[in-house]
């Protein structure tokens, strides 16, 4: 019901801020249920969960969308890692990330964190604060994308 | 599954919303333990891209998604006994250790039994009680918790740890080294099963419990070795008559040598060795040794007297392994 309410709403916001943003940006999460069938082979499904415990593998799914008539240049997309997931690598895509909360970028192997006593260790998964993709080139109009990366539930 | 319709007037709608969980999942380090996000939390994801299609840099939000999390029961129990807890036959409020640690993500109650028939051992302890260490670690039953099952299970946040005396008795029967194994057992009250098994509903925070790999429950043993002592006792006599030989003859002179040998891996507590001065013999005065070095008759400092119808020495406490060799003599009348 609620649904049906925003589509209403989006029917009706005026024209204009409709014509500004026509890149869309759609996020999915899924979880990863490992079951084991009676020949004793593993299954990975693949299932979009209301509720998941502690240890619980998520795909993160960003499906992306040029819908306007122009391309969309500098297109850079943002994922800040919610506090109760740990980063665990990304699709055939690799993002930047930040250990920093979305100060500093760069690859994880490239990245430090500092310590109590003054060093710096090297940054580990789980100190992935934000991941993010920054295209090189224009994101032609129409065309479309996946971008993935996967977390643990702390 | 949710369809982000394309256009920003429904981002811009959700925009409020979404910020305000940002907040809440900014906030939640300072409830995460190592056992993990608290159950009953929101895990939200957003995205969000920024663009050039012309008219300047724009920025647009993704649909957010809510997931919860849901309770995972888990438990695990630890002896703090690195080695055998030494006991002696019939001993009392003898105590075993251990560490009970919720090592799920919610507040849970924890069931505790004892398993003493665990097989692999050489005897049954007696379980008296099990009791809940109120912090100090020290085992104290004017202090700490008599547990009673159903009554006062104790609670434990997630990370938690309680840690529990087993309180036995040893059986008078057990020899020197025997071992008694007990398990201490602890389930989650919300229930225990295979992982992955769910209560519906009866997880904190409103959501549902789940088994996690645990099982729910744990076990540890904890063990008592028997240290106990025995005593033998081996009295020999060697006889000197006045004219060089050796025949009981009267006036000859009789030598009695007594030797303890306390033997297991215990000791024994007020050793003495008594013996009465034969008939038709008198008592050589100052004629005890103890390993060789002379004691007095009176009833003093050291360890030997003789009170006109016996010798006496007093040996105290003596370890396995050791013997203790007693003379003295007497003259056939």
């Amino acid at each position: 019901m609620r649904k049906a309410l925003f589509l209403l709403i989006a029917a009706l916001a005026p024209a204009q801020a409709f014509a500004a943003n026509q890149v869309a940006l759609d996020n999915n999460v899924f979880v990863e249920r490992v079951t084991t069938d009676a020949a004793g082979k593993q299954r990975v499904l693949l299932e979009e969960p209301k509720v998941v415990v502690p240890g619980d593998r998520l795909v993160f799914v960003l499906n992306y969308r040029n819908a306007g008539a122009q391309p969309a240049d500098k297109f850079v997309i943002t994922n800040p890692m919610p506090s109760a997931v740990r980063f665990a690598g990304a699709g055939d895509t690799p993002p930047l990330v930040s250990v920093d909360g979305g100060k500093m970028w760069g690859q994880l192997a490239d990245l430090t964190v500092p310590m109590a006593d003054g060093t710096r260790r090297p940054a580990q998964p789980a100190d992935v604060t934000h991941v993010r993709w920054a295209f090189q080139k224009p994101i032609p109009a129409g065309a479309t994308g996946k971008l993935i990366f996967r977390g643990v539930v702390k | 599954m949710m369809k982000a319709p394309v256009g920003g007037a429904k981002h811009q709608l959700l925009r409020p919303s979404s910020s305000a969980l940002l907040l809440c999942a900014l906030a939640l380090p300072m409830q995460a333990h190592a056992a993990g996000t608290v159950a009953g939390s929101t895990i939200s994801n957003t995205a969000s891209a920024s663009f050039d299609n012309g008219a300047g840099t724009q920025t647009i939000d993704s649909n957010t998604v809510n997931l919860r999390v849901d309770e995972l029961l888990d438990v695990t129990v630890a002896s703090n006994n690195p080695s055998d807890v030494a006991t002696t036959p019939a001993g009392t409020n003898q105590v075993l250790t251990f560490t009970v640690t919720n090592t799920g993500n919610g507040q849970e109650a924890f069931g505790l039994s004892t398993i003493a028939n665990v097989g692999g051992d050489n005897y049954d302890p007696t379980i008296t009680g099990i009791y809940i260490d109120n912090g100090d670690g020290i085992f104290d039953p004017a202090t700490d918790t008599l547990y009673t099952a159903g009554s006062n299970d104790p609670v434990l946040n997630p990370d938690q740890s309680a840690r529990i005396f087993v309180v036995a008795t040893t059986p008078g029967t057990v020899a020197d080294n025997d071992r008694g194994i007990v398990t201490l057992v602890a389930a989650a009250k919300t229930g225990t099963g295979a992982p992955g098994t769910t209560f519906a509903g009866q997880g904190q925070g409103g959501g549902d419990a789940v088994v996690g790999s645990t099982g729910a429950d744990g076990q540890d043993n904890g063990a008592y070795k028997v240290s106990a002592a025995t005593v033998t006792l081996v009295k020999s006599a060697v006889v000197v008559d006045p004219f060089g030989g050796s025949e009981p003859v009267p006036g000859a002179t009789i030598t009695y040598t007594i030797t303890a040998t306390v033997a297991g891996t215990g000791s024994v507590g007020g050793l003495a060795i008594t013996d009465n001065i034969p008939a038709d013999t008198s008592y050589v005065t100052g004629s005890i040794t103890l390993g060789g070095a002379p004691l007095s008759d009176a009833s003093d400092a050291d360890a030997g007297d003789y009170n006109g119808t016996r010798i006496r020495v007093q040996l105290g406490t003596v370890a396995g392994g050791q013997t203790r060799t007693v003379t003295f003599k007497t003259k056939i009348d």
